[in-house]
């Protein structure tokens, strides 16, 4: 008995592992735990790291991330599937972000964030990940967003289009301005680490 | 010169999003010019940075399990949880008052009994208190 509730509860899990997000949503409006413990093992970092390169640290953004999926879980049996699941938790997780940011004008998180880190970094050179960080750090969050759900997420222009509420023309360019803005800074940021050497 | 305007068009063009007639005018600019072939080409590396600056964040292990606990009391209050680290905290001092102040209501509320009980014979032969049942020692005052 107790071997065959066990196989079940096996067998469902590979399958929920297996299934897409509709199916997954589906099963979570039905309220099948392991469906939700599967959509958040699926996209538990994107969420957080999408609200981390937005806050700039890490408890902020476990609460934001955390935030975001309840509102999302909570509401599923509402859910119509208008967005994909995925465009909704982001365009959750982009909206608190933008009102978190907008309650407590982050200062301190910021400048640690902004500082150099070659002293940090035995090799006595910044990584292309620090660096990276470092500059969607400095550029405008509207220009930070849209190039961390571009590139970090591969959204298509018409799901960034929805989740951040645009339309798809004001996609294009501003996407166009965040890449060149990221090319700039990138660029100034290894002319000026030449010049230190 | 024109490399300005290419360059605003090359965002779009990466992403198959540029429309065919400016795309080819793109093209062409493209084959004599290295500047915009580069640039093009950088563009292109932007999502290996974007993605290398996450690559080292950690989630914390009970992530989902702060999900989950926090979903059920929404459910339950149809609210969120405002800070969701100080709530298991609240809960265990909230549980330890409420049975501290049981346990002293229970306590007022028995009437007193002394230590041992009597063996059920001896109750016949034992003197009755007078005023039948003891008012215990702090109601007195
Ligand atoms: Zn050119």
């Amino acid at each position: 008995m107790e071997e065959a509730v066990r196989h079940d509860a096996l067998a469902l899990e590979r399958r929920l592992a297996a299934a897409g997000d509709v199916e997954l949503v589906a099963a979570c409006a039905e309220g099948i735990p392991e469906a939700f413990r599967e959509l958040l093992s699926r996209y538990r970092r994107s969420a957080v790291g999408l609200a981390y390169q937005m806050l700039g640290n890490m408890e902020d953004a476990e609460d934001v991330a955390q935030e975001a999926f309840v509102r999302v879980f909570v509401a599923i049996p509402r859910f119509r599937g208008q967005a994909a699941f995925s465009t909704w938790l982001y365009r959750i997780v982009t909206n608190l972000c933008l009102g978190d940011r907008r309650r407590r004008r982050r200062t301190v998180d910021l400048e640690a964030v902004r500082e150099p880190r070659a002293a940090d970094n035995p090799a006595g050179c910044v990584t292309d990940g620090l660096l990276a960080g470092q500059i969607l750090a400095e550029m405008a969050v509207e220009l930070r967003v849209i190039l961390l759900l571009r590139e970090q997420e591969g959204l298509s222009y018409r799901d960034i289009a929805e989740a951040l509420d645009l339309p798809l023309g004001t996609v294009r360019s501003r996407l166009s301005k965040a890449r060149m803005t990221f090319r700039r800074l990138w660029n100034e940021a290894l002319q000026s680490g030449e010049e230190q050497q | 010169m024109t490399c300005i305007l290419f360059e605003r068009q090359l965002s779009s063009y990466l992403d198959g999003e540029l429309p065919a007639a400016r795309a080819a005018r793109l093209e062409a600019h493209l084959r004599r010019c290295p500047h915009c072939r580069a640039e093009l080409e950088a563009m292109g590396g932007i999502a290996d940075h974007i993605r290398a600056a996450s690559r080292e964040m950690q989630v914390s292990q009970d992530f989902d399990q702060r999900v989950l606990r926090a979903m059920g009391y929404w459910q339950v209050t149809g609210r969120p949880i405002a800070q969701p680290r100080m709530l298991k905290p609240l809960l265990v001092v909230a549980a330890i008052l409420l049975a501290i102040t049981g346990a002293v209501r229970y306590y007022l509320s028995q009437p007193y009994r002394p230590p041992m009980p009597a063996p059920r014979g001896a109750a016949l032969v034992a003197p009755a208190s007078p005023g039948g049942t003891v008012v215990p020692e702090r109601e007195r005052r």
